[in-house]
């Protein structure tokens, strides 16, 4: 188990004894965990350990799975997000999520990065601006300039999944969390994306749940590895990498298992 | 080695064109006489629809004019513009009312519902769809014409008709919001999109033209049914000029004329010409089906992965 690590002045996401149960069993078990502003923490684990859990209870997606209790806290920026006088949807609006497999809706590109935005009512000159600077820090810009309102199910995967991020990236989130995002890309999209999320950790939280230690290897900052719905270490890249300290870890990152 | 045992002795000669078990040859006989028997069974099915679209013309186009809908029936002869007018009323105010239950129930069952109560509710409309028309004509009859006190009238044939074509629209509704992949609902929640934003701007784009599809076709099955209007409304001679008063329709007249027929020869051309206008009104329909789900499958190509 790891102790909780202390408080510093930018931890913008700070995770407290977070359960998520179902009628039987642990999917979460007491995780503690804080993210700071101005980072990419990868979040490893073998499959079913509960990685994806962990992030859709980082902003209350969870709820939209009948049956899960969460217990402990996570708060952001100070406010516990299941406090009950908070809105699960301005939670959502504040911490994006992007998922597996691209999840563009049938609408041109431009309508999909402008969704976010629209759903609050936000001014047509607000959206233009918004749109553009968003698909710039998506790194789709230059693709898709010219053909705004081709119709986004028309892009490639890789196209397809840039945009979710940048259909997040429009409300200006200060964090954003990403749900194995190249698992469904060929290597040529996900270098890519991998390339895209390493600009944003310049400004935003990113938590990055990822089966493949190599993508953790090559853009976080942080590891923290999970095994049985719990968290067993969290370091920087590196130490989790050359020295882990918890057996498990050595184990799963040298490939004997997971 | 667990790999040597894998692979098979290699033969000095080893002929492809020769099948020594017969398997191939047989699969390839069974083949062809599929390939020849699946057109003929195809012929087979579609000889009766033919053969009927094909004698209700012949039946009604020789005595078929511009006349046949622009004049008012009078007894045996005249023409349908009547009935036609009394059911496209009807067929409109069901259809509307229809909705009213069919699209909301179908919302309900699919995006609101805890899946306890969506499947009684579905049971029920399994219920309601197996209801013989005549029973639902009865129960129309019993309740708007005679308790509502609407008599034989528009607003009770319709009404009538609309509980009938409830559970189409329904099931149409419940399935094209189900189906709706489930990757998309959670990208719009986790876009920060409240329930009512989810199903006005993601889910309705993409159900729509389904639930769309099934209205068409429950007006299709619903303008040709003739049971739930025959005991609501009645035959009248001039269309209809309010909700309360009756209209004619044609289901109506082809019944009418049928009975006729054998002592006034003329009155079966006027079945025969509203048979052979339901039939434009239902293909019709039908092809609107088609449109509009070709349109929505190149629109929507590639979200169902």
């Amino acid at each position: 188990m790891s102790s909780l690590p202390a408080p510093s002045a930018d931890v913008v996401v700070s995770v407290a004894d977070l359960s998520v149960r179902t009628k039987d069993r642990a999917l979460l078990d007491h995780v503690s965990i804080d993210f700071s502003a101005k980072s990419l923490t990868a979040v490893v684990g073998p499959s079913g350990c509960g990685k994806t859990t962990f992030i859709r209870a980082l902003n209350r997606m969870t709820e939209l799975t009948p049956g899960l209790r969460v217990e402990g806290t996570v708060s952001y920026l100070g406010q516990n997000i299941y406090d009950r006088s908070v809105n699960p949807v301005v939670v959502r609006r504040r911490m994006g999520m992007v998922f597996q497999r691209p999840t563009v809706f049938p609408m041109s590109v431009f309508e999909n990065a402008a969704f976010g935005l629209r759903l609050v009512r936000a001014g047509e000159q607000e959206i233009d601006a918004a749109v553009t600077e968003a698909l710039q820090r998506a790194g789709l810009w230059e693709e898709v300039r010219s053909e705004l309102d081709r119709p986004a199910l028309s892009l490639s995967g890789g196209q397809q999944q840039r945009l979710c991020i940048a259909r997040a990236l429009a409300v200006r989130p200060r964090v954003l969390l990403l749900d194995e995002p190249t698992s469904a890309l060929d290597p040529g999209a996900t270098q890519r994306v991998e390339a895209t999320l390493q600009r944003l950790k310049e400004d935003i939280v990113l938590v990055l749940v990822t089966h493949n230690v190599g993508q953790a290897a090559r853009i976080s900052d942080r590891i923290a590895f999970l095994h049985s719905g719990r968290l067993i270490e969290v370091g920087p890249t590196a130490d989790i990498l050359e020295r882990p300290r918890e057996k498990l870890t050595e184990q799963f990152i040298t490939g004997r298992y997971g | 080695m667990a790999t040597a045992s894998l692979s098979a002795p290699v033969a000095a000669v080893d002929d492809l064109t020769r099948d020594r078990s017969g398997h191939v040859r047989r699969r390839t006989l069974f083949d062809r006489c599929a390939r020849w028997l699946l057109p003929l069974l195809f012929l087979v099915a579609i000889i009766p629809i033919v053969d009927l679209v094909y004698w209700v013309a012949v039946r009604a186009l020789p005595t078929f004019t511009l006349a046949v809908l622009t004049t008012n029936p009078s007894g045996a002869s005249g023409g349908l513009y009547a009935p036609l007018v009394g059911s496209l009323s009807i067929l409109l105010v069901a259809t509307l009312v229809s909705l009213l239950f069919g699209f909301l129930g179908g919302l309900a069952t699919a995006e609101y519902l805890d899946e306890r109560s969506a499947s009684m509710v579905r049971i029920t409309a399994n219920v309601m769809a197996g209801t013989p028309a005549i029973v639902v004509g009865l129960f129309g009859y019993v309740t708007f014409v005679q308790y509502f006190g609407w008599k034989l009238s528009l607003a009770a044939a319709a009404v009538t008709l609309g509980i009938f074509m409830t559970p189409y629209v329904f099931r149409a509704t419940g399935l094209a919001y189900t189906s709706v992949p489930s990757h998309i609902r959670e990208a719009a929640i986790g876009s920060g999109a409240r329930p009512l934003q989810y199903l006005l701007r993601v889910a309705s784009p993409i159900a729509l033209p389904q639930v769309l599809s099934g209205i068409f076709l429950a007006m299709a099955i619903g303008v040709g049914e003739t049971a739930p209007i025959y005991l609501t409304t009645t035959a009248v001679e001039l269309p209809p000029v309010g909700l309360l008063q009756p209209a004619s329709a044609l289901p109506l007249y082809i019944w009418s004329g049928f009975q006729t027929g054998y002592i006034l020869p003329s009155a079966i051309h006027l079945a025969f010409q509203a048979a052979f206008l339901l039939l434009v009104i239902v293909v019709g329909l039908n092809i609107l089906v088609r449109i509009v789900a070709a349109r929505s499958r190149r629109r929507l190509q590639g979200l169902f992965q």
